[in-house]
């Protein structure tokens, strides 16, 4: 998949700003997360499993989601623009996320804990509700945030792609 | 955007799928093979201990669900990759979701169907892995879905000839509403770009690829002006979707742009309009009917009469590739494969370019024609006189067009041919003809334009070998005409902006040498679909070599065009271009 975005010209450009875009995005889709997560009561499981209260898991987990939005930010680049497909790409950076994060670290770093019955079921739609809004919010987010072509033009001059040549 | 994505037909696929599984999970449950019931699994989570008309329906929802999210994946980032049968790609592709649910969805379904809240789990049972019967039952479930997506979920772009698009590109809409009226310098240098709007059919004429249609332009024509404007073009190459419009002898559909020819008209940038751009109506057939030149004809006379204030027209867009995609390559329209049927095309199409010219001429006499045409060259690879014969017929057909519509003679041998499929009369007449002094030759260059002749008589790509000014200067110094650099463009966007400034140094490099040369393209406006396989079929592959990509964000080369527009147009030799100030008199 990363060959096919790279193939594909997804580097953003010079008026883009895609972690910042992605780390506000990804705070913003910490709301309906949040709220998955009380109402099947993940976000309890997930504090004694961790071993915090439940007050300081969501400040603990407001930042690492900000910071996962501006990871997807990075990763998708100019592809996380898409209007249409932006849900998608969430969709599936949040699966990913709960995959990895969820499934495999948290019993690692937890001596083999895991959430299971409705806890489980919380934790999974919560991630992938969250990936759902970042994708769907990140389009919006960040174009307010761009730079203006005047301003970024100045840098595209027609030295780009030429080499200075040192004197001999 | 990566991929043009046909959302209905993916959901549509995937949820097919997802019923396909299922339908076969149950054929094999009856027949005793013990397999895994997915269904079951979701829908139970719902209904923990419902009868099977309770568990069912969310099941099947939820099932249904993730196999159109899986299709939409598929649709983004597999379709088309290979060129396998669709159903094998999708059954290739099937294998991601199947070792994604064996070893995580599964076992956290499991999880969640536990009573407690949290368990302590260890090495084994993640290891464990499912039992051999029921894995089987899981494979061939994605197998069954992913054949099902892959022969569900074709061609995501163009249409079938017989059946219209849903047009929704009518109305315009006052949110957008330009700042300023069009302003515009006459005779000053052409700066511009281009929407791609070609519109060939593939498939023997069954399926049409509409470029406008692909990247959205008739959902956001607006949008799409107001961002040329942004760029600063002074002119757009504007090519109005002929197919559309054109319903029959005498009945046209101006309805479809007669908003956005006004908005042009009102707000600029100042379209060169192109009339035909390798493809015709459906009831045309394609470019060996001789009927196309007068039907052509008919349609610029009633467009020029329509719009009145338009004044740059190219009628036939690149007529030798055109001829030659169609006709010697198989590619589009007729898709022959036959050097008579090329020259058929070839005269066709130019009859046309010249019946069409006559026509916009008797309604706007100072109408000023930019004829655009792909720049070619074929180097031969060695000394062999076969290898250099085919080069030489090479470099001789690439003029055809050209020659008879501006009246230059062509070479003994290509006469001889021309005499041999009884072309000879009307060759005569293009022969007697003058073309008229507003006439501008567009010279389209592009990496793969210069080739060479391998020792198999084989086109290759040579890159950039002797660039635009030499290749440009061999169509100055056989036509002798007023010239324009009318596109470019380079599929690897992080090198766009330097492949700019190197063709912007060639045309500054051909007007030093005294080449009346007014203008200069970068095409296109947005990224193009599909021109990395010709559009040859209909993948929907987003190329970005636009300005801006199809999200309508600016790639660095539109900044890149933005700069050097700023650099050059008030600069005095641009401000006052003699040979367009000279043409327009």
């Amino acid at each position: 998949m990363a060959g096919f975005l790279s193939a594909h010209g997804y580097a953003p450009g010079p008026t883009q700003r895609p972690v910042l875009a992605g780390a506000i995005s990804g705070l913003i889709a910490t709301l309906p997360a949040i709220a998955i997560l009380s109402a099947f009561g993940s976000l309890a499981v997930e504090g004694a499993i961790l071993g915090l209260s439940t007050l300081r898991t969501v400040g603990l987990g407001v930042p690492v989601m900000a910071l996962a939005g501006a990871l997807y930010g990075w990763l998708f680049g100019r592809a996380a623009n898409d209007r249409r497909g932006g849900w998608l790409f969430g969709m599936a950076f949040g699966f990913a996320l709960w995959a990895s994060g969820a499934v495999m670290l948290i019993p690692l770093f937890t001596g083999g804990l895991a959430p299971a019955g409705k806890a489980a079921i919380g934790l999974f739609l919560s991630l992938v509700a969250w990936g759902a809004a970042l994708g769907l919010l990140y389009p919006f987010v960040h174009r307010p945030l761009h730079e203006s072509v005047e301003k970024a033009a100045e840098r595209t001059g027609p030295t780009t792609g030429t080499r200075r040549m040192d004197r001999r | 955007m990566l991929r043009v994505v046909a959302f209905k037909k993916a959901i549509l696929a995937g949820v097919v799928g997802a019923f396909a599984w299922d339908a076969t999970s149950r054929i094999l449950s009856v027949a005793g093979v013990p397999v895994l019931d997915l269904v079951r699994e979701l829908g139970t989570l719902v209904v923990p201990d419902g009868r099977p008309i309770e568990w069912w329906p969310p099941g099947i929802l939820a099932h249904a669900l993730v196999g159109a999210g899986w299709a939409l994946f598929y649709a983004y980032f597999f379709w088309g990759r290979f060129r396998w049968p669709p159903a094998i790609q999708g059954l290739a592709f099937s294998a991601i979701p199947a070792l994604l649910a064996t070893l995580i969805v599964i076992p956290q379904l499991e999880l969640m169907h536990l009573p407690e809240h949290a368990v302590r789990l260890d090495w084994r049972w993640y290891l464990g892995g499912l039992e051999q019967t029921k894995l089987v039952g899981l494979l061939v479930g994605h197998a069954v879905f992913g054949l099902t997506v892959g022969a569900i979920y074709t061609r995501p772009v163009g249409y079938p000839v017989d059946r219209r698009p849903n047009l929704r590109c009518a109305a315009r809409r006052n949110r957008s509403r330009p700042r300023g009226k069009r302003t515009q310098r006459d005779g000053a240098f052409i700066f511009a770009t281009g929407i791609e709007c070609s519109y060939p059919t593939i498939d023997r004429g069954r399926w049409r690829r509409d470029e406008m249609d692909g990247i959205r332009h008739y959902d956001v024509w607006q949008q799409d002006f107001a961002l040329a404007r942004e760029i600063g073009v002074s002119h757009l190459r504007y090519g109005p979707p002929l197919h559309l419009i054109y319903d029959a002898p005498g009945s046209f559909r101006w309805e479809l742009i007669d908003e956005a020819m006004a908005d042009l008209a009102e707000y600029g940038p100042e379209p060169i309009v192109d009339l035909c751009h390798f493809g015709v109506p459906d009831w045309l057939g394609n470019f060996q009917n001789p009927g196309v030149a007068p039907a052509l004809s008919e349609y610029a006379s009633a467009f020029a009469h329509r719009y009145p204030w338009v004044r740059f027209y190219t009628p036939v867009n690149e007529m030798y590739v055109c001829a030659r995609m169609s006709a010697l390559d198989g590619v589009w329209n007729e898709q022959l494969q036959d050097e008579a049927a090329f020259i058929t095309a070839a005269f066709n199409l130019t009859s046309a370019s010249v019946r069409m010219t006559d026509a916009i001429l008797t309604a706007r006499p100072d109408a000023v024609f930019v004829n655009s045409e792909s720049s070619e060259f074929y180097q031969p690879c060695c000394p062999d006189p076969e290898i250099e014969a085919l080069a030489a017929i090479e470099n001789e057909r690439r003029f055809l067009p050209l020659d008879l519509l501006y009246a230059r003679e062509v070479s003994d041998a290509m006469l001889d041919r021309l005499k041999e499929d009884g072309w000879e009369d009307d060759y005569r007449g293009f022969m007697a003809r003058k073309a008229p002094r507003r006439t501008i030759l567009g010279v389209d260059y592009y990496e793969w334009n210069e080739k060479l002749i391998d020792q198999d008589g084989r086109k290759r790509a040579l890159g950039e070998l002797f660039g635009w000014y030499v290749i440009a200067s061999q169509y100055w110094e056989r036509y002798r005409r007023t010239m324009m650099h009318t596109e470019t463009n380079r599929i690897d966007a992080s090198d766009a902006p330097r492949w700019l400034w190197r063709q912007w140094h060639n045309v500054q490099l051909l007007r030093r040498a005294g080449v009346p040369l007014v203008g200069f393209t970068w095409y296109s406006l947005t990224d193009q679909i599909d021109w990395g396989i010709a559009l040859s079929e209909a993948e929907g592959t987003v190329d970005p070599v636009g300005l801006f990509d199809l999200n309508r964000d600016p790639r660095a080369v539109g900044l890149s065009y933005f700069h050097l527009i700023n650099m050059h147009r008030d600069r005095p030799e641009y401000r006052e271009c003699g040979a367009l100030m000279e043409l327009l008199a």
